[in-house]
């Protein structure tokens, strides 16, 4: 059997500015997931700026899962982080500060 | 020949777990259980050219369909209507907010058309109370056009909704609409235009289209409920739409008509699509489909 394989893209093109986090998503069929973040535009500073993964046991209430990556610097780079075992749901939170705004395409992909 | 296997056929077909649920006609042309996947369903984005900022903002919303085990915070998994997962639709936690689930094929053959499906909505239950009228609308639509070499080049597009609550008032009727926005260029290279068919302007009521489904009693419960709609391929019409227990009559329905465009040839889209009428995300979960045809 092959293994099940998807890319969910779940933000793209929105102007994150201050605190941003993704609208969640169902991943618990999956049993390894890479998350990616490309930057379509960068303004201001975001050197350093680490995003975090977070689960949820229902989709409303969230944890921070533990793994944290850099957000992108300039425009087309990209970052992830490899995240397993992580349950049913998952998004990703960031707090850019002031000044900084940042246009993403948020990438899920999974692997069962 | 379909006439001389019918019997068989249909005998074979209700002793498929799978399919005895359906009533497919002779050919099926899809059959997508999400236990295997996501089949093809992928999330609709917005025309563009140059910059995804010129996407319209009602696509510009749209967000990745889900493989859901649709999970309450209360009692855990519900599952889907056979196996673990349902392809979920979900919003944005904004009234008015909108998205959309897409498969996108090509038709081999003119002739009646059959899509079925079973589905649920709910909420994001992040209140303690039913919640009823927190999901404006579900639905469901094609997009087609006719051949390359057919005499007239006119794109379809049947649409059909459920309006479940406007403004927090409890409605519960189907609705079509035969209008979409006007055509917008995008671009420079005249290649690329958009409209936006999911607007809230231009929805009619189905004659006789109020339906009252069974929602169950508190925000998470769930119960799946069957659509069947059938249309022709050839004279590009509804013939037929029943929901559960209830036929109506589509006499008076109508798709959307608009002039075809140039590169999308024998297109058989299909479509579903949720909308939020509060601050609280909609849900819509789907399992399974099933588009069949008479050929």
């Amino acid at each position: 059997m092959i293994r099940e394989s998807h890319n969910a893209v779940v933000a793209r093109n929105e102007k994150w500015r201050g605190p941003i986090v993704t609208e969640p998503y169902e991943v618990g069929w999956a049993r390894e997931i890479i998350v990616f973040v490309r930057a379509l535009s960068v303004e201001g500073a975001t050197a350093g700026i680490e995003a975090r993964i977070q689960i949820s046991p229902d989709g409303m209430c969230w944890v921070d899962e533990g793994s944290r990556f850099e957000l992108p610097t300039r425009a087309d780079e990209v970052t992830f982080a490899r995240v397993a075992h992580f349950g049913n749901w998952l998004r990703i939170v960031a707090e850019l500060p002031q000044g900084v705004c940042m246009q993403p395409v948020v990438t899920i992909s999974l692997k069962a | 020949m379909t006439e001389l296997f019918e019997p068989s056929l249909r005998a074979l077909r209700l002793a498929d777990p799978r399919l005895s649920r359906f009533d497919p006609l002779p050919r099926i042309i899809t059959f997508d259980d999400f236990d295997r996947g996501f089949c093809g369903w992928t999330q609709l984005v917005g025309n563009y050219e140059g910059s995804l900022d010129v996407m319209l903002p009602g696509y510009a919303q749209h967000s990745a369909a889900m493989l859901s085990t649709c999970t309450a915070w209360e009692f855990g998994s519900h599952g889907g209507f056979d196996g673990s997962y349902s392809l979920k639709i979900a919003t944005r936690p904004r009234r008015r907010a909108q998205n959309v689930a897409i498969k996108r094929l090509t038709f081999r053959r003119r002739g009646p058309i059959r899509l079925e499906f079973y589905f649920t909505f709910k909420p994001e239950a992040s209140e303690l109370r039913l919640s009823e009228t927190d999901v404006r609308s579900i639905g469901f639509l094609y997009d087609l056009q006719s051949g390359d070499e057919d005499a007239e080049a006119f794109r379809i597009m049947p649409h059909m909704r459920f309006l479940n609550a406007l403004d927090g008032e409890h409605v519960q009727k189907w609705q079509f609409k035969r209008r979409t926005t006007p055509f917008r260029p995008l671009g420079t290279e005249n290649k690329t235009v958009t409209h936006y068919h999911l607007s809230p302007e231009d929805w009619e009521d189905l004659p006789g289209g109020g339906q009252r489904l069974c929602y169950n009693e508190i925000p998470t419960k769930i119960n799946w409920h069957y659509a069947c709609f059938d249309f022709d391929l050839e004279t590009w019409r509804a013939t037929h739409f029943s929901c559960n227990d209830r036929s109506f009559d589509v006499a008076a329905y109508e798709p959307i008509r608009i002039p075809g465009m140039r590169n999308l040839w024998c297109m058989l889209n299909l479509a579903f699509f949720a909308e939020a009428d509060t601050d609280k995300r909609a849900f819509l979960y789907v399992d399974s489909v099933c588009l069949s045809g008479d050929f």
